[in-house]
């Protein structure tokens, strides 16, 4: 608590000037850099210049088509899936010192899981060829 | 703890009933059972726990939940009303739309939530607690996948929730800036006089971000459209029992940590509450429709509720509870009139007294709770939180404030029961009233007048 | 702020997301300041809980497109009597 005051006091407006300088000239590049291109480039505008670039390929119909709803549903459901491994990198950084106790939770936590994907399965969410 | 571990695995056991049967009526049935079944094992808790006297509060998840003899009554009391809610409503639920099971087992995973929300003693429970109570109301929201408003509802509510959701984290990131700790205990170091800006920020962040939860006033734009839109049996559900969660919720963290700080908030709170006050009651006297007349008077009981926060002491714990549940049983009981209604304007009511002379003396009685008259629940929770603000004695001008609003409540919601009583008209109702319902409405009608004579009963600490 | 401005679902949700970023970073910072690990793993259960929300409001915001072809939030009004 005592340090974390002394830390607090510590820091006075003058100390952020560097990141304010850092900030200033970063956005001061950048603005120079887009103005200069737009200055020194050559201009040319044709029919060709404004379509999409498909790697020389002649471009076929729009690319946003509505997308089957059933591969929507398997998408969400793998950020769900992916997202919930975080849970594992903790654990696995304190294997050991967890021990019998802390296997135990991650095999409750995994049987949870599996109570989700069982129900994920019987629902027949992840069918998407019907 | 039990009642937790308990109320997961009946939510995952309902879940897998909705894959096993298409059964309505049998899902209905095996939740009502599961769910007394959870109020059983409360009580059995609570038993435990007056045991237990002289041992101090046990602590779990290394010391991130703090199960006090408040903490296990609270959720006893909940999960009473959830009963309650359920045995009035299950059928309801039913024709909300064909995943019955899931439904119910959202209502399960809510009452985990509200569990952790009742014990918590370090943030991130809270902020557990909050989710695990919020996603599946979004969820629940939209369930009537056929109807438009109940869509929006949905999608509105989701958007504002979580957005309120990231500025309460913000608020829990200052604080932990500030204080170096997540436990809700460790909060009571930050000293008046040296109180850094961080800290004061972050209790800002967590006076919005609970306010956005619990419909407090600038916050409250969600609330009227989402509990209109919303399916009945839901709406029933939201306004009631979670609302009453996570002001328990923000009732711990800023009594025990923020408690000696009270000078800092108070104004702000109070300001909060003159104006979900002003706000609640008078928009309500302008509504046609009674659901969302409802939703209104829902944002105006906040207001009360809010006193129990303003007042830090032993009464406004009391208060809050008596208030939570007479609130809970008095609205879950005009939900369930409301939702036998075919129209849900004041004209929908009209001689329902004729008609369906038990229905609306019930209704009568659920109305008068709200209001406030004496002999009812209603008063008894409105008496013990002003009195709470009384003695703590630093905002009488709310108390006169508060005063005034519920007798304006008064009239709007005495124009429903002259609607029943005195106009002429033919309310037509959805579905029969079968006895069932007008037993356990007769039930409910019961616990609100016995809250009202003897409130001593829920206060059993 | 954004999502006080824009008007698209998708982008007033995005800017959520952005905000519960924010939160991540700076809990981050104050672990690294403190030396404290615990606001980490409040970092993953933000993650995670982020994650949750993420799958739920999609579908909400594909349920509405499937109704009304809009991700627009004006239509919202409808609700407003």
């Amino acid at each position: 608590m005592n340090t974390l005051m002394l830390a607090v006091e510590q820091s006075t407006p003058i100390n952020y000037l560097p990141v304010v300088l850092q900030l200033l000239v970063a956005i001061g590049f950048v603005i120079f850099m887009v103005g200069v291109t737009h200055l020194l480039g050559p201009k040319r505008k044709t029919a060709d210049k404004l379509i999409n670039f498909e790697s020389g390929i002649p471009q076929v119909g729009n690319a946003r088509q509505p997308m089957a709803i059933k591969y929507f549903l398997v998408a969400i459901l793998f950020v769900l899936f992916d997202v919930e491994v975080i849970f594992f990198y903790p654990y696995a950084i304190n294997f050991k010192e967890l021990g019998t106790e802390g296997f135990m939770a991650v095999l409750m936590f995994v049987a949870f899981f599996l109570c989700g994907f069982i129900y994920i399965i019987k629902k027949g969410a992840l069918e998407w060829e019907e | 703890m039990k009642a937790i571990i308990a109320a997961t695995i009946i939510g995952v056991i309902m879940m897998f009933a909705s894959i096993l049967s298409n059964n309505k009526s049998g899902i209905v049935s095996l939740a009502t059972v599961l769910f007394f079944f959870l109020f059983g094992i409360n009580i059995w808790e609570v038993y435990e726990s007056i045991n237990a006297t002289g041992v101090a509060a046990p602590a779990y998840l290394n010391n991130m939940m703090s199960l006090d003899s408040f903490a296990i009554w609270f959720s006893m009391l909940m999960s009473g009303c959830a009963l309650l809610y359920i045995l009035l409503l299950g059928k309801e639920i039913a024709k909300v739309g064909k995943h019955v099971g899931e439904y119910f087992a959202l209502i399960a995973f809510i009452m985990v939530g509200i569990y952790l929300l009742a014990g918590y003693s370090n943030m991130l429970m809270l902020f557990i607690g909050i989710e695990i109570l919020s996603i599946p109301q979004y969820i629940l929201a939209g369930s009537d996948k056929r109807n438009l408003k109940s869509t929006e509802a949905s999608l509105k509510y989701f958007l504002m929730g979580s957005f309120s959701t990231g500025i309460l984290l913000m608020g829990i990131a200052m604080l932990y800036g500030a204080t170096g700790s997540f436990d809700i205990i460790n909060f009571r170091m930050l000293q008046t006089d040296a109180l850094n800006p961080l800290a004061l920020s972050g209790i800002l962040f967590l006076i919005i971000g609970l306010g956005f939860k619990v419909s407090a006033a600038p916050m409250h734009m969600w609330t009227p459209d989402v509990y209109d839109g919303s399916p009945t049996p839901f709406t029933a559900f939201m306004s009631t029992i979670v609302k009453a969660g996570v002001f328990v919720a923000f009732l711990r963290l800023f009594h025990a940590s923020f408690g000696n700080l009270t000078n800092h908030w108070m104004m702000i709170v109070a300001v909060i509450t003159a104006t979900t006050l002003f706000i609640g009651n008078i928009t309500a006297v302008f509504q046609q429709s009674v659901k969302r007349m409802l939703a209104y008077s829902s944002i105006a009981q906040a207001g009360f509720m809010l006193f129990a926060i303003l007042s830090v002491n032993a009464t406004a714990w009391q208060g809050i509870v008596i208030y939570a549940v007479a609130y809970s049983v008095a609205t879950i009981g005009m939900f369930a009139v409301l939702i036998k209604l075919k129209d849900y304007t004041y004209d929908g009511f009209n001689g329902l007294a004729k008609k369906e002379p038990a229905l609306a003396f019930f209704t009568t009685i659920f109305l008068m709770s709200l209001a406030g008259i004496p002999l009812t629940g209603g008063f008894m929770a409105k008496y013990f939180v002003l009195l709470a603000a009384v003695q703590q004695g630093q905002v009488m001008w709310l108390v006169i404030f508060a005063l005034i609003m519920a007798a304006v409540s008064v009239y709007y919601y005495f124009k429903v029961i002259i609607a029943m009583y005195f106009k002429t008209g033919e309310a037509e109702l959805n579905h029969e009233v079968t006895g069932y319902d007008k037993l356990m409405l007769g039930i409910t009608c019961l616990l609100v007048i016995l809250i009202g004579l003897m409130p001593q009963l829920l206060l059993n600490l | 702020m954004g999502v006080l401005m824009r008007r698209n679902a998708i982008i007033i949700f995005m800017c959520v997301e952005l905000m519960l970023n924010a939160v991540n970073l700076l809990m981050v910072a104050f672990s690294k300041m403190f030396n404290d690990p615990s606001s980490q793993i409040f970092v993953f259960f933000i993650m995670v809980v982020a994650a949750a929300e993420v799958a739920v409001g999609l579908a909400i915001i594909v349920m509405m497109y499937r109704k009304v072809h809009s991700v627009d939030i004006n239509i919202l009004n409808r609700l407003k009597h």
